[in-house]
């Protein structure tokens, strides 16, 4: 056809188009869908709203404007506050003396403490009180503006504690320390010690590592510092709230990108497909169970609090003073001490000493060659 | 306007208008998997922004544009990134149908050389010639001028009226075809 003919494009696109049926049940699916979608859809009537009314749109725009500039500007005002806030939290955590089993963190009014992972509001007063999974942060409900906050603390607890025990209640003490594990739900981790005899002068010590829950931590250590005398008692507690949130944001990721991949393999039709679905598959697998690995034992940490006790047999001094020296004692050590620096020194300048020989019978050769050419030049001359 | 007279008005939306958008975007995009989803889309679309459609104003032309508007999108983002179908996937659903011969190598004529068409003047061709829309509601549906519209229709039937595979079958196909119908 050079020339364009309308009606039997008509025609021919009608035939092309009704070659085939329309199925009823795509309608019905479109319909289900729509119903599903529609009970919650508030869309079409905030937007006929909007429509009806030109001021009420610009009113409802500038009240959006505003408060995504509160939104954004709240928290760059508060940064620094929240900063010194967090420091605070920190330095609670950071040091626990045994005695303190709870830390009270007091909120200033109108201020928001921001820790990591949690937040609470304004005029709230928290509570950091230990739990089984680390230290909970509560916020009473009547604080006006505070919100709940749920996320709980981990912290991993460890401590050492030096004791010193009387002879015949070494062994005793062991058994003791074990008992206080064991009432505290916890266990003994591992235990360690020697005997010491009259016979040999030798004294006996040990030292037993206890794991109890990390609530009953304090208690535990408050008990240990009781059964002997305590020499040192060191206790530290480290914050992997971050660390642990962190972990599992990414194996949530990885999950979440695992089960992408498997909906692709489904539609996935060749062979090479699939084998490079799986391959992007099995690396996910294998970093999730790397990161669940990590975390799991994060939690095993945060959950149960280490403490490391030393035993010590009362009388038995690692450090013996030393004795003052005598006249001839102390001249004949500085004797000896200035033989030996003298041999060192002389060991020290022979290095240089032997280079500067070396160079100087260089020189003497060069000079020596030198002079015997201009000797039997002149006597050639002459 | 509770939910449940909104989706009765879907459904008469669907009754009305279901099967000539899923011919129209067929027509549009060369397939027919590719043109139930795009209506498919289109309709949801459409009716969760029901509230767009002005009081008085026509439906049609609204409804085309939002399928055309789907149409468009598809031939964007989707298409160009994998294996085109062919018309000839089709094939199954045009044998059972009387004289499949002729009917075949008429569609595949045309479906051909709307293919060959860039996609804006397929559209006009395929909203002028199977929907059947005026240029003044075509130019609605593109969101274009009438002037436009006009401009696109003759170019495309320049290049319709050049195009072998209908220069060469059009005439005899038509022709053989009024005789099989006589």
């Amino acid at each position: 056809m050079t020339t364009f003919d309308e009606e039997m494009m008509k025609r021919a696109l009608r035939e092309a188009a009704d070659d085939f049926a329309i199925s009823d049940t795509a309608m019905e699916s479109i319909l289900d869908e729509a119903r599903d979608s529609g009970a919650s859809d508030e869309s079409p009537r905030i937007r006929a709203f909007i429509q009806r009314n030109g001021r009420t749109r610009s009113t409802l725009l500038a009240v959006a404007a505003c408060v995504v500039v509160l939104a954004v500007a709240v928290p760059l005002f508060n940064s620094e506050g929240g900063a010194s806030k967090n420091r605070t939290l920190t330095n609670a955590q950071g040091v626990v003396t045994p005695n303190s089993a709870k830390t009270v963190a007091h909120g200033v009014s109108g201020e928001t403490i921001t820790g990591t992972g949690f937040t609470i509001g304004a005029n709230a007063q928290a509570t950091l009180s230990p739990t089984s999974t680390g230290l909970t942060v509560k916020v009473p409900k009547s604080s006006s503006n505070a919100s709940t906050v749920d996320s709980s603390l981990r912290v991993e607890e460890v401590g050492t504690i030096h004791l010193t025990v009387g002879g015949t209640h070494f062994q005793s003490t062991l058994t003791q320390l074990t008992d206080f594990a064991t009432t505290d739900g916890g266990f003994v981790a591992s235990t360690q010690s020697h005997m010491g005899t009259k016979a040999t002068h030798s004294y006996s010590t040990g030292s037993i590592v206890l794991q109890v829950p990390e609530r009953n931590f304090t208690m535990l250590v408050d008990q240990v510092r009781h059964a002997g005398v305590a020499t040192s008692v060191v206790t530290s507690a480290t914050d992997v709230t971050g660390q642990y949130v962190d972990l599992q944001a990414r194996i949530n990721a990885l999950q979440v990108s695992r089960t992408q991949y498997l909906k692709i393999m489904t539609r996935t039709n060749s062979i090479g497909g699939i084998l490079s679905v799986q391959n992007q598959l099995n690396s996910i697998q294998s970093q999730i169970e790397q990161l669940q690995a990590q975390l799991n034992l994060l939690n095993s940490e945060t959950t149960y609090a280490t403490l490391t006790v030393s035993l010590r047999e009362a009388g038995n001094q690692v450090v013996t003073p030393a004795h003052p020296a005598t006249g001839i004692d102390k001249a004949w050590h500085d004797s000896l001490r200035g033989f030996a620096t003298g041999v060192e020194w002389l060991i020290r300048i022979a290095g240089p000493l032997l280079f500067m020989i070396l160079l100087l019978a260089a020189l003497l050769l060069i000079g020596r060659w030198t002079w015997r050419a201009t000797e039997r030049r002149r006597g050639g001359i002459s | 306007m509770s939910d449940a007279v909104d989706v009765d008005e879907l459904q008469t939306w669907l009754e009305d208008g279901y099967a000539s958008s899923v011919r129209t975007a067929y027509l549009i995009l060369g397939n027919r998997p590719d043109a139930e989803d795009a209506v498919q889309e289109s309709f949801l679309r459409a009716w969760k922004f029901r509230d767009s459609l002005a009081t008085g104003s026509s439906f049609k032309p609204w409804l085309y544009r939002v399928v055309v508007n789907t149409c468009n999108s598809k031939l964007r983002k989707e298409i160009p990134h994998r294996n085109r179908r062919r018309p000839d996937d089709d094939l199954d659903d045009v044998a059972m149908i009387e004289d499949p011969i002729g009917r075949v190598t008429l569609s595949y004529d045309v479906m051909t050389a709307l293919r060959d068409l860039p996609a804006h003047l397929r559209i006009v061709v395929v909203l002028r010639y199977y929907a059947d829309l005026s240029e003044h509601d075509i130019a609605i549906v593109i969101g274009r001028q009438p002037g436009t519209v006009k401009s696109r229709l003759n170019e495309a039937r320049r290049r319709l009226a050049l195009h072998p595979a209908l220069q060469s079958e059009a005439p005899s196909s038509i022709n053989d075809r009024k005789e099989r119908q006589s």
